[in-house]
């Protein structure tokens, strides 16, 4: 599977749109101005993800991309340990930074993931002018690579390559920091390329 | 961290998918659903591990280290032609894991993996000295065949362990 330069350049275009809505709405919650990487596309052999995923202690909430296509690939929001820990903290005016992550911890990345993946899947859905829904959230607290396999096995039977599509946030008060990850499979790909084309042609 | 789990510079990692034989240190990190299986003949000091993500090839043979079946024969097979006998090798299995509590979709591959890889060592005879398997936890594997098949395990939770 290739992309040519011009597909790359309309899915990081529509990343873009996606993650800046969901950026906007992290950073209502956190009252506090939040910075955003470039999205970058790539096609990833399966065998080379722990080159873009280590085994970095994590929270990952996991959503499956439903709506017109029934499966149509899975959306991830990973933040390090740390940085969930700095949020609920934010979020609750405690302010113990050496703990294990609680069930409050755990409920709050939940919630932040639901409400940042609605807010990208809304806004890409409404440009594309399709229906995607999120599935309800899985959680796994764990090493980012090991929980990504789980997905990885679930995308790549039949193929030895998945396009992930990444960008990452970064807020300074707190010192918060995580990834929005999208790995569309590869029949919603065919289709959101179908749609970006036909939207550049008009 | 516990010190005693490092990726050690010259060791080779091993993505999903992939596999390698031979005496070199060899590591895979973060292993989840997958399963690595360790195949160890301490009589030459070779061994080969795979990083399998699937229970079943289907008949696809590009990826063989991807699939239970096909990892442990192009593994086997690999010693063998290295100078390995089967009746000397044994197998540790590590990773197999269940990573999601509330899932929707079916993310659970882990322990069906570690089934049929126990299965398919059954039926060519060869034992499983050891196993790291199941759980709810990530793990990172070190294997040194070079070195008596050392084998250390790093666990998310942070506990290391020695097969």
């Amino acid at each position: 599977m290739e992309l040519d330069i011009y597909q790359t350049d309309a899915l990081n275009e529509l990343g873009n749109i996606g993650a800046a809505h969901a950026a906007t709405t992290l950073s209502q919650m956190l009252m506090s101005p939040v910075e955003m990487t470039v999205p970058q596309v790539k096609v990833v052999d399966i065998a080379d993800v722990y080159q873009y995923i280590g085994d970095e202690i994590s929270a990952l909430v996991v959503f499956q991309i439903q709506g017109d296509l029934a499966d149509g690939g899975y959306l991830v929001v990973s933040m390090p340990k740390g940085a969930v820990i700095q949020l609920t903290n934010q979020m609750l005016g405690t302010t113990d930074l050496d703990r294990d992550l609680t069930e409050m911890d755990q409920s709050a990345v939940i919630e932040i993931g639901n409400i940042m993946i609605s807010a990208f899947l809304d806004a890409t859905a409404e440009l594309l002018g399709i229906i995607m829904l999120p599935s309800p959230p899985a959680l796994a607290v764990d090493m980012a690579h090991a929980a990504f396999e789980s997905i990885i096995a679930q995308m790549a039977a039949d193929v030895n390559e998945v396009v992930i599509f990444s960008t990452e946030l970064k807020t300074d008060a707190p010192p918060v920091y995580g990834s929005i990850f999208l790995l569309p499979n590869p029949a919603l790909l065919t289709e959101i390329l179908r749609l970006l084309e036909e939207l550049i042609a008009t | 961290m516990d010190r005693r789990f490092s990726v050690e510079g010259n060791a080779v990692i091993i993505g999903i998918g992939d596999y390698r034989v031979g005496s070199f240190p060899m590591a895979t990190v973060g292993l989840g659903s997958c399963v690595a299986l360790i195949l160890y003949d301490a009589r030459r000091s070779i061994g080969g591990l795979a990083h399998v993500m699937l229970p079943a090839s289907r008949g696809e043979t590009d990826r063989p280290g991807k699939f239970a079946d096909t990892a442990l024969a192009v593994v086997l097979r690999e010693m063998e032609d290295l100078g390995c006998v089967k009746t000397s090798i044994v197998a540790k299995l590590v990773g197999g894991a269940s990573m999601f509590e509330y899932s929707a979709a079916n993310l659970n591959i882990g322990e069906r993996n570690v089934e049929e890889i126990r299965a398919l060592l059954q039926s060519r005879r060869i034992r499983i000295e050891a196993e790291e398997t199941g759980g709810k936890v990530g793990r990172s594997v070190m294997y040194r065949p070079g070195d008596g098949g050392r084998i250390t395990v790093k666990r998310a939770d942070g506990r290391c362990v020695d097969l």
